[in-house]
């Protein structure tokens, strides 16, 4: 089904920058009363190193699901991971430069895993690339929980909810380094790396029963202030990149006290406190207010430079997308309808979706009341009958697009689109631009 | 506003409370009538009763006697009880230590067992031992005490014979001095561990039953306050971190599932005063429930307004804790607004 283009992927990730994460005929079902939603419906794509991917379509049609299935988020049941893959290529500070940037990792400081299996020589389990790669679908959950808020992270579109109203920020922020970074943190607060028993379970949030008591007494008790302070430390500092003021008074502070813009920071602060290579933002500014909004792109723009972390960022808005996003994959039910280039998709968009989407975002120019909506609503998802998706709300639709299933096809080296219009349907008429079905 | 404040606040307002408590208390069981009725028999003559009359004032006026009674109370003289033929400050303590052993015990059975019930189940919301966990916890809720404590005694005391009934061994009790009435804690500071045992092995049974349905009632609440915190955002946000499923749980789900909780907890507490009348009757064990079903059924007044006065005052500093419990609990709460 989508032969042709896989086989052009498979050659541009030897020469173009590498993949951070592929996802491939991605299934997500949710079983409903009604019968079975296919949510996210065979969606395939790249995350490329370093790379901001915008991932936008209309409420429903599935890309906060996709968004939720890099970190197996979804609730199953009902949920129904019902095929694909997601795979994932983590990166590591790379060792020739110790992340100054060199030759060897093209100047970003950092390297891929090289692939256990095949030591870097190209097998069946890394595609060829020689580096390390897991499928975030299959790998067993004690894994998936290390690779969680280490080297895939997510951001949260209401951070009033997704910052738990009765831990502190300190508390929560220090949680992502317990899980992630207990060496670290040992080594900061000057104790020998072989500190076991209590402490070690103090410093990755392992509590047992008596162990409150036991660290309570010398000379347990100092060692315990000294990992307290080195995590107070790495938090006080993960927030200060958020360019928060007074970082240190606001360890102590409950969510319910910071205002919309500050309770992201601090989620933007726990997310990338470990560095990680992919970012999933599920429409982080919606709930913001428009001047926030701005600051907010704009701190997460510098950090993912700075980081070279890649980010896949969920968005409805397009005037948003096109403002941050290097690429750009439009969803439609469950679909992607198509992908490429922010510029290129922008400029010359291929999909009738795309268009009409296009065409509702107004623009200073735009007359009063001169605005473009799509006609129709999304269809329900149930048992989806072999037809394009769009077919019914399309202006340019013919019998062909009622009964065969267009893929995604690509129309220029980097530029895919899932229509007719570019690709000859198996039989019957051809849609096309010029022609205006009513 | 600091939570020392708020306490103080509070603790300005109870005296207030308490006087409004008081008039309630002794209207309500001046409608049962004249409490003259215990404190005569037959023999008497009608000169007799007029001096009973005058020495208990119960012949001025009924503010007048309630003046006299809240006098008393505020000695710390709480009448005559009739039915223990003592004066009810003298009786009041040893009743009130038996009770609060067996409800102390019955609220941490309730406590403990509810909230690790709840979560169990809200856990494992729709699985197997989720319906397991609720069918015992609706059973609990829906079966009358008393009936309850019937079927324990058919089995482990008349059938089995492993559980005794009434408060403790009187020969092994004999020789432990009675400091604070708490019999497991009196055994305990004499360091006699054989009538601690003992102690212990009569207190299990009522505990249980008393507190089965406390903690029916607590389980329940925390797993439907489990369930919907766990479909909360700040969970999804706790495992994208990489926190483990016992971790999330633990630390974000449980914390804020506890906050309706408690609230119940507190309420709870009236439960369980409320069954100790059933059960003590039950398992005879001579604490406030029995001794108050006696004086209601034999119309001594003195000894019923004190229990009532007594379970009120209880009441408001229980609702104080609660309160101050939520607001630690919970930083959203705002104290005194």
């Amino acid at each position: 089904m989508m032969g042709h283009l896989e086989t052009d992927m498979a050659d541009a990730v030897r020469t173009a920058p590498a993949t951070v994460a592929s996802v491939r005929d991605l299934k997500v079902h949710f079983a409903a009363k009604r019968g079975v939603v296919h949510a996210v419906d065979g969606v395939s794509f790249d995350i490329r190193d370093g790379e901001t991917l915008g991932l936008v379509g209309e409420t429903g049609c599935g890309k906060s699901v996709t968004g939720r299935s890099f970190l197996r988020l979804l609730p199953v049941p009902p949920g129904i991971l019902a095929g694909g893959s997601v795979t994932f290529r983590p990166h590591a500070l790379c060792e020739d430069c110790d992340g100054a940037g060199c030759d060897a990792c093209g100047c970003t400081g950092r390297k891929a895993v090289v692939c256990p299996s095949c030591r870097g020589q190209g097998c069946a389990t890394c595609d060829g690339t020689g580096a390390e790669t897991i499928d975030l679908l299959k790998i067993d959950t004690e894994t998936l929980r290390k690779l969680r808020g280490d080297r895939v992270a997510m951001i949260f579109q209401d951070p009033g909810k997704a910052l738990n109203p009765t831990l502190t920020i300190g508390q929560q922020v220090a949680e992502v380094f317990l899980q992630h970074r207990t060496d670290e943190l040992i080594e900061l607060a000057g104790l020998s790396p072989e500190t076991g028993g209590a402490l070690r379970r103090f410093a990755r949030q392992d509590h047992r029963f008596g162990d409150g008591i036991l660290l309570s007494l010398p000379p347990f008790r100092g060692q315990r202030r000294r990992i307290q302070a080195a995590l107070d430390k790495m938090v006080a500092r993960a927030l200060a990149e958020t360019q928060v003021p007074n970082p240190a008074s606001l360890m102590d502070r409950y969510p319910h006290e910071l205002s919309g813009g500050m309770r992201q920071r601090v989620m933007i602060a726990q997310a990338l406190a470990c560095n990680p290579d992919l970012l999933i933002a599920d429409e982080p500014t919606t709930a913001l207010d428009v001047t926030v909004e701005a600051r907010i792109l704009e701190l997460i723009r510098d950090l993912q430079m700075r980081r070279r972390s890649s980010v896949l960022y969920i968005s409805h808005d397009l005037s948003l997308v096109r403002r941050i996003c290097d690429r750009v994959a439009v969803m439609y039910a469950g679909r992607v309808v198509e992908i490429g280039p922010t510029a290129e998709v922008f400029r010359n968009p291929r999909h009738p979706y795309t268009r009409g989407l296009l065409a509702a975002v107004p623009t200073a120019d735009t007359p009063r009341g001169g605005l473009a909506a799509i006609k129709g609503t999304v269809p329900e998802l149930v048992d989806p009958p072999a037809a394009c998706r769009f077919a019914g709300r399309c202006r340019h639709e013919t019998e062909a697009c009622r009964r065969f299933d267009p893929t995604l096809e690509p129309v220029s080296e980097t530029h895919a689109v899932a229509c007719f219009i570019d690709h000859p349907a198996p039989e019957g008429d051809q849609p096309s631009f010029e022609r205006i079905t009513e | 506003m600091q939570l020392r404040d708020y306490i103080i606040r509070r603790l300005i307002i109870l005296p207030f409370l308490i006087i409004g408590v008081s008039i309630i208390v002794f209207s309500l069981t001046r409608i049962g009538g004249s409490p003259i009725g215990i404190y005569l028999s037959h023999e008497m003559t009608p000169d007799e009763v007029a001096q009973i009359e005058a020495r208990f004032h119960l012949d001025k006026s009924l503010p007048v006697q309630y003046f006299y009674w809240a006098r008393g109370v505020l000695q710390g003289d709480f009448g005559w009880s009739g039915v223990s033929v003592a004066p009810v400050s003298e009786v009041f303590p040893k009743k009130l230590a038996a009770t609060m052993e067996l409800s102390v015990a019955a609220g941490f059975v309730a406590v403990t067992l509810g909230v690790w019930l709840g979560t169990f189940s809200g856990a494992r919301r729709n699985k197997p031992a989720d319906h397991v966990t609720r069918i015992v916890a609706v059973s609990g809720a829906s079966m009358p005490n008393f009936w309850f404590a019937i079927i324990l005694l058919i089995v482990f005391w008349a059938e089995l014979g492993w559980a005794p009934i009434g408060r403790a061994t009187a020969d092994l009790y004999a020789m432990v001095p009675q400091r604070t009435g708490l019999y497991t804690i009196d055994s305990l500071l004499a360091g006699n561990l054989a009538a601690f045992a003992d102690a212990l092995w009569h207190l299990i049974l009522p505990a249980i039953t008393l507190g089965y349905g406390a903690t029916a009632i607590i389980a329940r609440m925390m797993r439907s306050s489990l369930v919907e915190e766990l479909q909360q955002d700040y969970v999804d946000a706790a495992r994208a971190k990489g926190l483990a499923e016992r971790l999330v749980l633990k630390k974000h789900a449980r914390r804020n599932a506890l906050i309706p909780t408690v609230t119940v907890i507190g309420l709870t507490f009236g439960f369980l005063l409320q069954g100790t009348v059933a059960i003590e009757i039950i398992f005879r064990w001579p604490g406030l429930g029995k001794w108050m079903a006696d004086s209601v059924l034999r119309g001594d007044q003195a000894t019923l307004m004190t229990y009532v006065l007594f379970t009120s005052v209880l009441f408001l500093f229980v609702n104080l804790i609660v309160d101050i419990v939520y607001a630690n609990l919970d930083r959203r709460v705002e104290l005194g607004k």
